[in-house]
């Protein structure tokens, strides 16, 4: 069998493992889709009279636009997650295993980033069905709903791919689930939560700035006004972005864990 | 003398599942009493019951004359426990563990602060009484919750399985401790799978197996019963089969404890070895060692449950089909 | 042999709730770094909160044109949530460890240990609340006045008291570190459910009806009074009353919980 087949068959059964790890234990998926969904209904009826405030973009209601900023929280916990579990097969041994076969090392990064595509995948669905069932409307229909999807989910890989450097760097669990509070720093100096205009220096000038809000940008468009080839150009790059840092970080830490031992 | 411990019908159940099937059992004061079994006989729910940290489902029980449900307070009052897991903080040093214990009981600040110090020097702790306790090793822990239960000088002390993995110098250790706290008068309640455990220091035994007492006596008492010493053989080539077959027409097999040794029991004693050694000879069976030995606890335990207590688990499914009835 | 120097039950009691209470600052003393992420976690909410939401004040309806004035005694109360259902972890950290039994074994009432835990949770909210107050102040939140504080802090503690209530009921009802999320989302949606982010009449609908009937919603305005405002006891004793109300009932419930472990 030539390299790239057995690769690839390594990638989808690592893929399917983590597919089924992920699934299999609802206690710990909850969190990442609970808490963001109790955060996105606290954050709409506290704060959704903000769509009266002079420069708020036209919205059919806060819900719809805040749809975009509860999927982004979600995709960046299951990065996390991700990252936690890659980091539990490192302290368990069971990625030794794997250096020692006679495959290529990104299988075991890629075969992670499959449950994390799940993950992703099934929060982008969850929040479109909550948004419908409140009565959010999507305004680029169905094409719309399935390129919010689909850059959720790429989305969500992306950022699974800086988890798993992480991981591969420090191997350590409690490492990786440190980095919680700073994932969530860094969604809320984005445009995730309130348009950027809109919000308090120096937050507004960071989220300005923050690649994140151009990928949150990608995702709200479709839902609130349809689809638009910039917005969604931008959040390709973006994600482009944070895959390639996430290559380059994993790269250097897979060398750096197999000189380590 | 009277009693320090009595218990009638004690039982406990959890779910579907009866723990603790109706034991009666008592303790004099003064005495030590070993409460022997193997893991999940039900010796340690027992003695969360008789500390009141367990509520029983059935039966009643009284610990220095008062009810362990209905007067749990003084219960506590007058126990000190030791249990399984030490219920020890890293995070606080040894002297301050104690203390907090002596606050608990209600002693005074300077008292407690001076019993403390005399419980450290006495369990041998003193040097290390300002270190953490993560930084003890087992025997040290142990060695501290033993302390800690004696702060407030109790009249009766339990130790759920007190050395269990202790190296043999920290367990004679413990053993002295418990035999001089008794020599003062301290009712003793231990739990132990160790039968040497329960014949050194036990007065009287009480033998636990699936929730309930199946023996309970001295341990001369209890040994006397089971009476006959066995032969223990061990093969160097020939068929066990063969061999437990003609040992069994001189005197009952008992289970065996491995693949290449037979157990059986004489009646006469040394007397009956030149029978055995003949008649394996006769059918070329060759003895590489072969031990007279006299009765144990792990023998009553046989006698009463079918296997042995230390090598339980080996020869399983044999077990059964070779028990000997007392 | 019965104990000789013994203490009237009074003094005992008391003695014990200092020695937990001293047990509890190990934590924060003799691990390094254990304080940070009470006080990181409110911390980063009240500069999130701020920066995102902060042009909300333009609208009608906010008493204050200073969102770090309005928010600071939520991410206070905040401070004070993740501080008491800490107290739930760790006390589940001791059944599992099995440190529970040594008190459980002993003649201390149970209420007295329920204390010892939940005291050292009240005064530790101050550290969290402090940290996150001055960081307010500096960022131009106004100053709260003597008596405003005053009342913040107690609402602070109080709140801390009752979180720490919750989180010991669920730690003797499951006797695991795993409902630890349950301990923190209670409390956090507890406190976001009132007029946390908004002033009540800018709260939509449903939010709005939960915050109204959400006895934390007093706490929240009587904490918020000095930074809003003036200080008045109509605005502070619905506060009052409504953590009484729940430090009783929760207090109650974790006490039944201490009493029927082992049952």
């Amino acid at each position: 069998m030539s390299g790239l087949a057995k690769n690839l068959r390594v990638v989808q059964a690592l893929g399917l493992r983590s597919i089924r790890q992920t699934f299999r234990r609802p206690q710990l998926m909850a969190p990442i889709v609970v808490f963001p969904t109790l955060l996105l209904a606290i954050q709409t009826g506290g704060a959704g009279s903000a769509v009266n405030l002079p420069g708020f973009p036209p919205v059919q209601s806060f819900l719809q636009f805040m749809l975009a900023g509860a999927m982004m929280q979600s995709l960046m916990l299951a990065g996390n997650s991700g990252g936690i579990a890659l980091a539990v097969d490192i302290e368990m041994g069971f990625t030794d295993r794997l250096f020692a076969a006679p495959i290529s090392r990104y299988t075991i990064v890629l075969g992670r980033l499959a449950g994390t595509a799940a993950l992703g995948l099934f929060s982008a669905l969850w929040f479109l069905a909550i948004g419908l069932v409140f009565g959010a409307h999507i305004a680029g229909g169905i094409p719309g709903a399935l390129l919010a999807i689909a850059l959720v989910t790429a989305t969500a890989m992306a950022v699974g791919g800086i988890g798993a450097a992480v991981a591969l760097r420090s191997g350590s669990a409690s490492v990786v689930q440190g980095l919680f509070p700073l994932v969530l720093v860094v969604l809320f100096l984005s445009s995730a939560f309130f348009p950027v205009d809109l919000m308090i220096e120096p937050a507004q000038t960071i989220a300005q700035y923050n690649p994140l809000s151009l990928v949150v940008e990608g995702i709200r468009e479709p839902i609130i006004s349809g689809i638009a080839a910039s917005d969604t150009a931008y959040a390709l790059l973006a994600i482009a972005g944070i895959v390639a840092l996430g290559l380059v970080l994993s790269a250097r830490a897979l060398r750096h864990r197999l000189r380590v031992g | 003398m009277s009693t320090a411990i009595s218990v009638e019908g004690l039982e406990r159940a959890f779910d579907e599942v009866l723990a603790v099937q109706g034991i009666d059992l008592e303790v004099g004061e003064g005495e030590i009493y070993g409460f022997l079994g193997p893991n999940g006989a039900g010796k340690t729910t027992t003695v969360r019951m008789l500390t009141t940290l367990l509520l029983p489902t059935g039966g009643r029980a009284t610990v220095a004359g008062h009810d362990v449900v209905g007067a749990a307070r003084q219960v506590r009052a007058t126990i000190g426990v030791a249990l399984q897991e030490a219920a020890l903080d890293p995070l606080m040093t040894g002297r301050e563990l104690i203390r907090l214990q002596a606050t608990l009981q209600g002693i005074a600040g300077a008292e407690g602060r001076r019993r403390a110090d005399d419980l450290l020097e006495r369990v041998d702790l003193a040097a290390a009484a300002d270190r953490r306790v993560g930084t003890y090793s087992g025997g040290m822990q142990r060695r501290l919750d033993l302390a800690a239960a004696l702060v407030h000088e109790p009249r009766v002390l339990f130790l759920d399985e007190p050395t269990t993995g202790l190296d043999p110098v920290s367990r004679k250790t413990i053993w002295e401790e418990v035999r001089a706290l008794n020599e003062e008068g301290t009712t003793v309640f231990l739990t132990t799978q160790y039968l040497e455990e329960a014949d050194q220091l036990a007065d009287n035994v009480g033998i636990i197996d699936s929730g309930r007492i199946v023996a309970e006596g001295t341990p001369a008492s209890l040994k006397a019963e089971i009476g006959h010493p066995h032969i223990r053989l061990q093969l160097e080539e020939g068929s066990i089969a063969e061999a437990e077959e003609i040992c069994a027409r001189i005197g009952p097999l008992l289970p065996p404890v491995d693949g290449r040794t037979v157990l059986v029991e004489v009646e006469h004693g040394a007397a009956d070895i030149p029978r055995v050694v003949r008649a394996l000879d006769e059918a070329g069976i060759g003895v590489g060692s072969l031990e007279l030995v006299r009765p144990s606890l792990d023998d009553v335990f046989v006698a009463k449950t079918g296997y042995h207590l230390e090598h339980e688990g080996e020869g399983d499914g044999e077990d059964e089909e070779e028990a000997v009835t007392a | 042999m019965e104990a000789t120097a013994a203490l009237p039950a009074w003094r005992a009691n008391l003695a014990t709730i200092g020695a937990l209470t001293s047990r509890a600052k190990n934590e924060l003393l003799r691990v390094p770094g254990a304080a940070i992420p009470g006080v990181l976690a409110p911390t980063i909410f009240f500069l999130g909160l701020n920066g995102v939401f902060g042009a909300l004040t333009q609208l009608r309806g906010f008493s204050t044109g200073s969102y770090e004035s309005f928010i600071v005694p939520i991410s206070m109360l905040q401070g004070a949530g993740f501080t008491g259902a800490a107290a739930g972890v760790n006390l589940a950290r001791d059944i599992e460890q099995g440190w529970l039994d040594r008190l459980l074994a002993s003649p201390a009432p149970r209420w007295v240990l329920l204390a010892g835990t939940v005291l050292p949770a009240s005064a530790r909210s101050l550290i969290p609340a402090t940290f996150v107050l001055t960081m307010a102040l500096l960022l131009g939140a106004g100053w709260p006045g003597v008596d405003g504080l005053l009342v913040t802090y107690f609402m602070v503690a109080t709140m801390a008291a009752v979180a720490a209530c919750w989180g010991s009921m669920l730690a003797l009802r499951f006797k695991s570190q795993s409902a630890a999320p349950l301990m923190q989302a209670g409390t956090m949606a507890l406190i976001l459910t009132t007029t946390a982010y908004a002033p009540l009449a800018l709260l939509q609908g449903w939010l709005q009806d939960i915050a109204r009937i959400n006895p934390v919603t007093q706490v929240v305005e009587a904490a918020r009074q000095g930074f809003v405002g003036s200080v008045s006891w109509a605005e502070t004793w619905p506060g009052i009353l409504a953590l009484a109300g729940m430090l009783a009932a929760l207090g109650l419930l974790a006490l039944r919980e201490m009493r029927r472990t082992g049952a």
